[in-house]
Parts: structure tokens; sequence; C-alpha cells
């Protein structure tokens, strides 16, 4: 399957200078009772690169995600979007000024068609969703835009499926379509490969790479492959504080990384 | 004309429901052949009844907020007619905009407060609401109180409801107009976003839509719907009284959605044809066999409730069409 080539026509358009960094987190905090999941957590992501967060399980790689994503807050720290402090708004807010996220879990409207779910994505977008006469999922001007959603991960040959019926791999493309779909620049993208056999982690590496010019991207993933490939910059999260922070070649070197995590893979 | 072409798009649901709404139109020339002018009050007491549900299917069905209180809205809709004539207001347009109006606000206030909760809270929350609306009228000697209050059937102006035929037709049309709206609500954007709302919220935030928008406003248009029911109902009936919002009402209400089909827009209805048949003649049927427990015809209905339930998933609608009855609405897309 092609991958196409993503949306360059809102990259002229952005408000801010091209090198100010998309995400910047500084110094996040954030403990349940005993356990501490964020320590003093800083980092920046720049748009058109892809920043990876690895750590074995528990380190807090998804509270850190939910954190940015707005569905938990931080006890101390902020988190800025575009320079923009987004610290206190809530999870659509947070979406409608540009993030786009995917779950660990496949989180779509299962209920629905493939289409189906891009249409609700698109009518989202435009903004179009409070109006109560004509009928969505029957029009051309959703369909068409909703059609692009879908060709993005190439899943436009399925639109007309459920999604109860499609494969788990397919429905992580669905999901990463509708994370796409809201022109985002920042993407949250939480072990998008899991569960998914060689071939398609290895298209859907190729899908996360053809999206990358416009957006930045925080992954987190534990296909370490995948990891490797795809990322500008791995972070390297430990019982929820950074232990190590650069360039792939840097970490791979990296003794405390060696012994925290990278060992267990042999 | 796209008016028409939208309303005739789709097939099996919509064809189910304006099959319904011909036969209730053409009822009264068969009672009047037949000389049963009783059943034409039975018509309407199930387009009433099948109006009300339909507005609580909007949340119950389409949305999956299981509310236990619409009975409330029915009855603050009757006691809106009620209480105008109380003080002299006759004209039953006026009745009809203050249900409107009062089911609106009462919906956005008790829909905002009680949707900030889910699942088994907000069930409770309703049914709290709906109890205190109940104690509240029961409570006010000057309308009745429990015993409730007698009132005349509403003027509207062009015709007089003293004849039967004008009042079935007025409930008729209302009836239809309700359908149409809702028709269009449900395959518009706003209503498969709040399909979505039901199937999975988590992922409606994902895509910067605040689900809880999408419910309250399809609580109040659900709450006005029920309104209307009750103001129309308070005519048809010339009575109005707490009864009409006992908890029990609520449930009864639910019982038809199950029954006709949930997420269906025929299914209330044809859940309120087969509710108040059932009612009508289970205690003649029980009466032949055993005299004695004529009046528990509840214990045949239960078992037939359970049935449904378990082997007739989306309800009459859903056996009948044999197709999942939450996805009719897409049919007619033409996709």
């Amino acid at each position: 399957m092609d991958i196409p080539f993503w949306g360059a026509k809102n990259l002229s358009t952005g408000r801010r200078p091209v090198t100010s960094p998309v995400l910047n987190l500084a110094n996040i905090n954030k403990s349940y009772a005993a356990l501490q999941a964020a320590r003093d957590i800083s980092l920046s992501v720049e748009r058109g690169q892809i920043h990876a967060l690895i750590g074995p399980n528990g380190a807090g790689k998804t509270t850190l995600i939910n954190q940015i994503y707005g569905s938990e807050t931080p006890d101390s720290g902020s988190v800025f979007l575009n320079g923009e402090n987004i610290t206190g708004l809530s999870v659509p807010k947070r979406v409608r000024k540009g993030i786009g996220r995917s779950f660990q879990i496949s989180n779509v409207l299962t209920d629905f068609a493939v289409i189906e779910n891009a249409i609700i994505a698109e009518q989202a977008r435009r903004d179009e969703a409070f109006r109560f006469f004509r009928p969505a999922f029957s029009d051309q001007d959703l369909i068409a835009g909703a059609m692009i959603v879908l060709e993005r991960v190439g899943l436009q040959a399925r639109a007309d499926d459920l999604v109860s019926d499609l494969a788990h791999g397919e429905c992580r493309l669905l999901e990463l379509a509708l994370a796409l779909s809201g022109t985002p620049s920042l993407l949250l993208l939480d072990e998008p490969m899991a569960g998914a056999g060689p071939e398609e982690t290895m298209y859907m590496t190729r899908v996360i790479e053809s999206m990358r010019e416009n957006v930045g991207i925080l992954l987190i993933e534990h296909d370490m492959d995948a990891v490797f490939r795809l990322a500008d910059v791995i972070t390297v999260l430990v019982e929820g504080q950074i232990i190590a922070s650069g360039e792939p070649d840097e970490i791979r070197a990296n003794r405390n990384v060696l012994a925290a995590y990278l060992g267990d893979e042999g | 004309m796209d008016f028409f072409r939208l309303l005739l798009a789709g097939v099996r649901e919509q064809r189910m429901l304006f099959g319904l709404m011909a036969g209730f139109a053409l009822f009264p020339a068969y009672t009047a052949y037949a000389d049963l002018p009783f059943w034409n009050d039975v018509a309407m007491r199930i387009m009433l009844l099948g109006m009300a549900a339909m507005g609580l299917n909007l949340i119950l069905g389409y949305g999956g907020m299981v509310s236990f209180g619409h009975a409330a809205f029915v009855g603050i809709g009757a006691y809106c007619a009620g209480i105008s004539q109380f003080y002299g207001l006759y004209n039953g347009w006026a009745h009809l905009a203050l249900s409107l109006g009062v089911c609106g606000i009462l919906g956005l206030v008790i829909g905002f407060l009680a949707l900030r909760t889910s699942g088994i809270y907000f069930i409770m929350i309703t049914l709290a609401f709906a109890q205190m609306l109940f104690f509240l009228f029961v409570s006010l000697e000057q309308y009745g109180g429990d015993d409730g209050m007698s009132i005349d059937r509403a003027e509207f102006v062009l015709f007089d409801l003293y004849d039967p035929l004008r009042l079935y037709y007025l409930i008729w049309s209302t009836l239809l107009i309700i359908s149409v709206v809702l028709l269009f609500l449900v395959r518009s954007r706003f209503g498969v976003v709040l399909q979505a709302t039901k199937n999975n919220e988590s992922r409606v935030e994902a895509l910067g839509l605040s689900p809880l928008g999408f419910k309250v406003t399809g609580y109040v248009i659900s709450a006005m719907i029920c309104g209307v029911a009750g103001t129309l109902f308070a005519s048809w009936q010339e009575y109005v009284s707490p009864d009409i919002m006992h908890w029990s009402r609520s449930g009864e209400l639910m019982i038809i959605i199950i029954l006709g089909g949930l997420a269906t827009l025929a299914g209330p209805l044809l859940g309120a044809v087969v509710f108040l048949l059932l009612e009508e003649f289970l205690p003649e049927l029980l009466y032949l066999i055993a005299p004695d427990y004529a009046e528990n015809w509840m214990i045949i209905f239960g078992p037939i409730m359970i049935f449904v339930v378990l082997f007739a998933r989306g309800g009459l609608i859903g056996w009948i069409s044999r197709f999942g009855a939450q996805r009719i609405y897409r049919q007619g897309d033409g996709r």
C-alpha cells in the first residue's frame, strides 16, 4: 500500500516559527499516595520531531501522556502547547488547540462503520457538530473529508466496514487516522504497535514516518526496533524520573539505560 | 424538494414509523364504521404514551442515558395545562408554549446536574429529582394535591376539542411532527455525536467534543417532548394529578421503549401499541381463566417482557426486521 503524503498545506500558516517547540513540559510532578509517577519532568518536542518515551512498565509513561492530554492534572508544573500554557484546560479544549492522541488500548467507535468514525471526526474538526437537520452520514462534503482522513493511513478500502469487523492492526490505523483528523500540531501515540504482527508494525512505522513532517510526535513504544528506527530523540523514564535523554546513539551507549531497561531486552 | 427526499431516504424504520402513523390516521374511520368509539380513546392514549416514550428514547436509546424520572416531565407538561386553567388561561397553544419552556428549563437544570454522574448514580439522581417533583405536587393543596384537579379540554382557537376527532387529530399531528423532528435529529450531526457518546465517551472527547454538551442538549429536547405529551394528555384525560408523574409511570415508559426497540424511531410507538393492547386484553383473558386474579395482568406481562428482553434483542422492531435495530437508521444513507 502507498503511504500518502500528509497535508503540507497547514505548515505555512503556523503561527509560530518552525523552530519553537510544539510541546514543552516544565517541572511536572505527579504522585498517587506513595507512588511518585512523575518527578520534576521537563522535556520538549519540536515540530517535525519524533520524541520516543521508553522505560519499563510502571515507569509513568502513560501517566505523563495523560497529563499532556488533560485526562490527569499534574500536582505541580506546567504544560505548554505551542508556547501557550494549557495546564488547566479540559481534554476537548486541548484537542481543539492541537493535540491528537491514540490510546494504549484501541479507542474507536466500535458500533459504527469505519467511515462513520471518520465522518464524526471530520465534523468535529470543522466545528459543525451542533447541527440538527441534515443527515451527517450521507453528507457528500463530510464523506469527502472523511475519505481524506482514511487515506492518510490507507484504510479507504475498508470505509464501509464496521469497526467490529476490523483486524486489530486496522483498528490501530483507524485510531491513528482519527488522531490525525483534527490536523494536530502534537501527536501523542501510546504504544501504537502493541499487539501488532511484524508486518503490521512495519506498515505502522512507515505511516508514522510519513506524517512526522508537520507535527511533533511523542511516542511510547516497547518495540525497540521501531523506536530506534523512528525516534530523533529518546527519553528514558524510570520510576517517574528521566534517567537519560538524547539521540538514539547516545541512549544506546548509556550505561544507566542499559542497566535499567535495555539490558532486559538482551 | 430536499426536505421530502431526506424524509423518505431510508427504508425499514421510516416505513414502519409512517406505516404506524398511517394506521392511526385511518383508525377513526374504522371505529366509526364498527361503532367502537371507545377505541378512539385507547388509540389516543397509545399515541400520547408513544410520544412520551419517543422523547425518552432519544436519550435512553440513542444517548444511552437511563433516566428513571421522565414521567416527571410528562407531569409538568400536564400541570402546565392544569395550573394555567386554574388561573383562567384556556388557550391550548399557550399551554404548549409554557410546557415547552418550563420543561426545557427544568430539563436543562436537572440534566446539567444529573449528567455529571453516570451509570447507576445517574439512574438514582434522575429518580430522586422525579420523586421531588412528585411530592411537590402532592403537597400543593391549592392545585388539588393528592387528588389532582379536574380541568377542561384546552381551547385551540381555530378548533374546538370537544369534538373528539379534533383532539384525536391534534394528537396525531403533534406525534407526526415529533416523529419527523426526531427522524432528522437522530441522523443529524448532533444525533450521530449523541450516539457516539453512548458508544465511547472518551473517543468523543479525543475528537475535541465535550460529551456533556451533547448529552444535556439531548436531555433537554427529550424533556420538552415529554412535556408536550403531558400537556395533550391533560386535555385527553380532562384531569391532572400527581399520579401521572409517579415513578412507576417512568418505569412504564422504559418498558414501552425496551419492548418496542431501543434506539429505533418506530420502536416506542410500536411498544406503546403492544403494551396498551396487552393492558387492555390481558385482564379480560385472565378473567376467563382465573376471575379472581384478573387485575394482576402483570403476572402474564412479566414473562412476556422477559421473553422479549432475552430473545428479541432490539425489541419487537429488531425482532420483526431481524436487523440490528441500532443500525437501521444507516441503511438509507445512500452510500
